[in-house]
């Protein structure tokens, strides 16, 4: 470039400059609301090549992004004003934090000489969230914007992932710059992992007379999905899976026993609580997984696969661990032999002994198998988002997965609210997807203003609503652990939910008797728009198994004991 | 389970917050603070020596300390005199709620 052709660095606002860079981190979609602080970057929202899907509560809008960021595994975006517009996100980004989830979080703030005052809609919100965020920054400088955004990106997506918080001062998003768009330097490479380790790891494997995979959230995370099927099949570990990991494993292969843990299932509690080497792939050794940790899998050496090194003995202490990308760590570790055929037998005999039945007598329609019929009617074709809560148990146990990203789920934070936003964010995310929500009468109130988002923009998400008149899962515990002593838990006054989702603008139907399951289930999933299915179901109906608190998890309860 | 108490020596970024940040993860990893001391560096970043007790691991509070982007580098002390301290957040526990 000769000088006569340099042309004098164009001035911009920092919002276009924000703008620009978000879009040059490869973001179409945004999920937000407006306000008095980011007016700014909704002035330059307008024109650019940014998609923003209005919310109707900020909170929706970090679920939406947060699910977003599950299923591209690339940072979801959401956007909203300071004060009360930022403190909504927080539940958001929480839930993110919990869940190792990407995600880039913008909020406005007060301009910076107004920052310390106590000035209108003005929250510390860096200081608030700094427990939940795996990094945050404040904009000092309008030409700091490209370099931030950046940074944030990489951070939100590298590693493991998490969400980032840039607060924006009016005085940036409105002051102008002349910074061009550099793109950032590559992100470096994570270790390799310890041969020596692996080699440990292997020769462990080999000897161990009842050896036990465990599959985590973070094999479907690192997009090691392949791998890790590879491994399992290459050396025959009987593998269970944690909540975030279910469909890591398809659960037709014969060596899968099931999800682990307190409402977990019996061959799978009984195979880690008996297992004499337990491999831990992309867990984190969760309390609703490992039960009482003090005897959670007592007669196991530990061999820890992940890429976080200060997961490395927080709760159970590793006997080997592996601190790298998974995928590597897989490959790596190349035992001599299969797994014992005898210990193979046990587990599928535990399998077979602790396979789900949908025969007991219940009344009225019976959810779990509501919910294999979901499952069947589609096999493996549903991205299930859920709520929290009883419903979210049964669809862990009773819904098939073939792939862990058409699971999403609130896990670490246990977010009632969470998935109509959720549906909304996968379905964003993967259009060609079918994607059902399916909720609980307690949950669905919690976000139940994003009916007008799907409405709004036409997203075509099914909701199966599991209406039992009461917040199911707390009446469960108050009737086994607080002598039938009922707070606060009935919901009778519910309001009518059809009637509730057709006033927005969605389809919907109720049901009551078993037999008008399957004709339901078939008109949801081939109605052509966005529409709910509302089940009632029997108020006293439990999940079981239930691993009580403070007990090892082969201690479950069961229906009837 | 008695105690533990640490010095820690951390180089961190001058960065807005990084300081508040990284005292947040001491306590809220359920580490008592003692003595703390900040100093900034020559390179622009910060220079934080701390001690801090607790029954759990030091160097899982390393770990967890150099999770954070704003912490370059820490190094862990174990300090041989032990004292009782106030009680903090309380070591993890096998009982469960």
């Amino acid at each position: 470039m000769t000088v006569s052709t340099q042309i004098a660095p164009k001035l911009r606002s920092g919002s276009q400059i924000l703008i620009e860079a978000l879009e040059r981190n490869g973001v179409k979609q945004i999920f937000g609301y407006p306000g008095g602080t980011i007016m700014p970057v909704y002035d330059a929202l307008v024109g650019s090549g940014l998609k923003h899907y209005l919310c109707r509560h900020e909170q929706g809008a970090a679920l939406a992004a947060d699910a977003f960021g599950r299923v591209t595994r690339r940072a979801g975006v959401c956007i909203a004003t300071s004060g009360p517009g930022a403190t909504n996100l927080v539940t958001g980004i929480a839930n993110a934090f919990m869940d190792s989830v990407p995600m880039v979080v913008i909020t406005g703030q007060v301009p910076s000489p107004l920052q310390g005052t106590d000035a209108f809609q003005e929250v510390d919100i860096f200081g608030i969230t700094l427990p939940i965020v795996k990094h945050s920054y404040i904009v000092r400088s309008v030409n700091d914007i490209p370099h931030i955004v950046n940074e944030a990106f990489q951070l939100a997506e590298n590693g493991r992932p998490g969400p980032v918080l840039i607060d924006l001062p009016k005085d940036i998003s409105a002051g102008m710059g002349d910074v061009v768009y550099t793109p950032p330097q590559a992100w470096p490479a994570t270790c390799a992992p310890d041969a020596t380790a692996m080699q440990t790891a292997a020769g462990m494997l080999s000897k161990a007379r009842r050896p036990l995979v465990i599959a985590g959230g973070g094999i479907a995370i690192s997009d090691s999905v392949e791998v890790f099927r590879r491994f399992i099949d290459r050396t025959g570990l009987p593998v269970t899976s944690t909540l975030k990991g279910l469909g890591v494993i398809r659960p037709d292969n014969p060596s899968y026993v099931g999800m682990l843990g307190m409402h977990g299932n019996g061959a799978a509690n009984h195979a880690v609580q008996n297992c004499d080497l337990l491999m831990v792939v992309g867990a984190r050794f969760d309390d609703r997984a490992t039960g009482h940790l003090a005897q959670f899998a007592p007669a196991a050496r530990i061999i820890h696969l992940d890429i976080d090194a200060a997961e490395i003995s927080k709760l159970r202490k590793a006997d080997v661990a592996i601190v790298s990308e998974l995928a590597p760590a897989l490959e790596g570790i190349q035992p001599e032999r299969k797994a014992n055929p005898g210990w193979r037998a046990q587990c599928a005999g535990w399998t077979k002994e602790f396979a789900w039945r949908y025969d007991a007598p219940v009344k009225g329609i019976y959810a779990p198998k509501l919910l294999r019929d979901l499952s069947a009617a589609r096999p493996g074709g549903l991205t299930i988002t859920c709520d929290v809560g009883q419903h979210q148990m049964w669809v862990a146990q009773h819904c098939q997965f073939n792939d862990p990203l058409q699971h999403i789920t609130s896990g670490g934070l246990g977010t009632m609210g969470y998935g109509l936003p959720a549906a909304i964010g996968a379905k964003v995310a993967k259009p060609e997807a079918t994607v059902v929500c399916v909720s609980g009468d307690g949950s669905i109130m919690m976000n139940i203003q994003e009916l007008a988002t799907l409405k709004r923009y036409g997203i075509d998400v099914k909701i199966l609503l599991l209406d039992n008149s009461a917040l199911g899962l707390v009446r469960q515990w108050q009737e086994i652990f607080f002598e039938g002593n009922y707070s606060e838990v009935h919901l009778t006054d519910n309001p009518d939910f059809a009637a509730v989702a057709r006033a927005f603008g969605i389809q919907a139907r109720s049901i009551k008797e078993p037999e008008e399951v399957g004709e339901a289930l078939g008109w949801l999933l081939n109605t052509d728009t966005a529409a709910m299915l509302h089940v009632s179901i029997d108020s006293m109906e439990n999940v079981w198994p239930l691993v009580p608190p403070g007990k090892p998890n082969h201690k479950m309860m069961r229906q009837n004991s | 389970m008695t105690d533990m108490n640490h010095t820690l020596t951390i180089q961190l970024s001058g960065s807005e917050g990084a300081v508040i940040r990284t005292l947040g993860l001491i306590e809220r990893r359920g580490f008592h603070l003692g003595k703390c001391s900040v100093g900034e560096v020559d390179s622009g970043g910060r220079t934080m020596e701390v001690q801090v007790s607790s029954s759990r691991p030091g160097d899982l509070l390393k770990r967890q300390l150099e999770r954070l982007h704003d912490v370059f580098q820490v190094e862990v002390k174990p300090v041989t005199v032990t004292k009782p301290r106030k009680p903090g957040i309380r070591p993890v526990t096998l009982k469960e709620y």
